[in-house]
């Protein structure tokens, strides 16, 4: 824009900034209502005296600055342990899902064998059954095998997924064949050459794989509702939940629990934006 | 002895034998077992095949009926309300020259935030006394301030409004992305081939922009629906799995977690879940039928992403 040096241009121009200043503000106005319950909840959090009286008309500041409920909620909550059993239960089951999904696209993408079609027809026919419909039976087959009440039960069922293993063949038939081959004339097995060759050239979609993984498994409250009830492993979402239904009188602690919940992942939000929101714009779904 | 064509598959067996294993037991027993279950009822702790007689009950169960009212009420108001406005706001960032990472990022802030967080400062937000939003319209001068989450009633300011309100607010970022590749897709000779031609910017509008982001539009109105469907988190947290008040908040996967957990009825709950798998098989049949037939663009859209 500051190539338009000609007198003639000006008045051009400034229609042009008019218009990006009332593109800006609406933008904005927008971003204020995104903002505005999240700073809400955490003025409130700082707030004693919300517990007993709301302010009226809301404020967006507290009027009494000050940690106690905060204090409180954690004296309540286990929240830390919550966290490392989130943590746990998100690493692990994220880790074995990039796995599963890119074994098994590397498979579908490189691999020639007998029964390569049906399977893979098989592969995208697990994608048509929501995990919803299968959650009955799936929590009686838990109950069974003796595994509510671990993290196995939250572990195990979201291993392996259609999606993730869809994904992962689209990107790897776009890897040139002749890399594979070239491998094997060097004498390298098929698991070294998925391993070695395919799989680091595989960022992007295990990126936003782990980005999406993560985030289902972190977020669900459904699934560990059903299997857990020992509070000692609840995740940080089904710990809040529960805390909720207790403490929802206290709005101030009740709120300072939730800004515990919501933060860290916030914040490592704000630092790994562009990442996530490109890994996320990627796959084209979220669920 | 083996041919040499099946010992040179044996290898990529193995490597799928594990993917497999976890499918059949934690996927296709499970759906199996789930249509197994709604054919049977339970006569003194033992499973008795019964026909369709968990479908004729659900037929006549009114709580059901309600509750698949309420998530195709609440599923399509939800798109009524998102798809153009989250179109809006990607035009409008499409058009922006700096700041479009700052927005993008408050806009989609929601999205990573856990459901039940978001509804539980909803809760709050909602409250008729002190809440953000009966604040906000006091101050505006509003007399009669509306009960939200405490009204069941059809209504724009009833409970089905303040979920949808919520479901808007976070979904908003995600579809505005979306929308905003959509946009970014459209190659920009047509535009200039308009102007040539003599187009305002409201015809390019109407007749390049809206049916360039037609594959945009079917994709999101179609996931948008398979959510719907399943909607259950955040209802569950403001209502319960009665979907309080009044039953107003009730989708089909909370009234499949009732009958389930509270009634303890796993045959009729089955029942409700092979109703949603048609449903949802339906709609995804759909979706691949347009999506393999007339897009082949995608893949070029996300080569260029």
């Amino acid at each position: 824009m500051a190539t338009d040096t000609q007198p003639a241009g000006t008045s051009y121009k400034r229609t042009l900034r008019v218009r990006q200043i009332i593109i800006w503000a609406i933008l904005l106005v927008g971003a204020l209502a995104m903002i505005a319950p999240f700073e809400w909840m955490i003025a409130t959090s700082f707030s004693r005296l919300a517990n007993q009286s709301m302010p009226r008309p809301p404020r967006l500041w507290p009027i009494d600055p000050s940690l106690f409920n905060y204090e409180v909620a954690v004296k309540n909550l286990p929240i830390l342990r919550y966290y490392l059993n989130s943590l746990f239960v998100t690493a692990v089951s994220t880790v074995g899902y990039l796995f599963f999904s890119s074994l098994t696209g590397y498979v579908f993408a490189k691999g020639r064998f007998i029964g390569k079609p049906v399977l893979f027809v098989i592969l995208l026919m697990t994608l048509m059954v929501p995990f919803e419909v299968r959650m009955i039976p799936l929590y009686l087959l838990m109950r069974r095998l003796d595994l509510t009440n671990t993290y196995w039960a939250l572990i195990l069922p979201f291993l392996s997924g259609g999606f993730g293993m869809f994904l992962m063949r689209q990107y790897m038939t776009t890897i040139p064949d002749d890399l594979v081959d070239a491998a094997r004339v060097d004498g390298a097995n098929e698991f070294a050459i998925y391993w070695r060759v395919v799989l680091p050239l595989c960022g992007p979609p295990l990126a936003a794989l782990a980005v999406l993984n993560a985030l289902w498994r972190w977020n669900d409250v459904l699934w560990p509702l059903m299997v857990i009830s020992k509070s000692e492993l609840y995740t940080v979402t089904l710990g809040l939940a529960t805390a909720a239904r207790q403490q929802g009188i206290l709005t101030g602690v009740a709120l300072a629990s939730t800004t515990l919940a919501i933060l860290p992942i916030a914040l490592l939000y704000i630092l790994l934006q562009r990442f996530i929101i490109k890994g996320i714009a990627y796959s084209g779904l979220k669920g | 002895m083996l041919s040499y064509r099946v010992r040179k598959s044996l290898v990529w067996y193995l490597f799928l034998l594990p993917t497999y294993l976890l499918f059949a037991l934690f996927l296709v027993y499970p759906t199996i077992q789930t249509f197994w279950l709604s054919f049977y009822r339970e006569v003194n702790t033992v499973q008795e095949f019964a026909g369709l007689y968990q479908y004729t009950r659900l037929i006549a169960n009114q709580v059901f009926q309600r509750a698949i009212l309420n998530t195709v009420v609440l599923g399509v108001a939800f798109l009524v309300v998102v798809l153009p406005l989250s179109l809006v706001l990607a035009s409008l960032l499409n058009n922006l020259r700096r700041g479009s990472n700052f927005f993008k990022m408050i806009y989609f802030l929601p999205q990573i935030t856990s459901t039940v967080a978001v509804a539980l400062v909803f809760g709050y937000v909602f409250q008729p006394n002190w809440g953000l939003i009966n604040g906000a319209l006091r101050l505006l001068g509003v007399q009669d301030l509306p009960l939200w989450l405490a009204d069941p009633r059809y209504s724009l300011t009833g409970s089905r409004a303040a979920v949808t309100i919520l479901a808007v607010w976070v979904a908003l970022g995600y579809y505005m992305l979306i929308f905003l590749a959509g946009l970014q897709a459209i190659p920009t000779d047509s535009y200039d081939a308009a102007v040539v031609d003599g187009a305002g910017p409201l015809q390019s509008w109407w007749y390049i922009t809206l049916p360039g982001l037609r594959p945009t539009f079917v994709f999101l109105i179609l996931t948008g629906t398979i959510d719907a469907m399943s909607r259950f988190s955040d209802l569950w947290t403001l209502g319960g799995p009665g979907g309080t008040p009044a039953r107003s908040l009730q989708t089909v996967v909370m009234f499949m977690y009732q009958t389930a957990f509270e009634a303890y009825d796993f045959n009729l709950s089955s029942a409700v879940a092979v109703v949603l798998f048609f449903i949802v098989l339906g709609l995804t049949l759909i979706n691949f039928r347009v999506f393999l037939g007339q897009e082949f663009g995608g893949a070029e859209r996300e080569a260029a992403a």
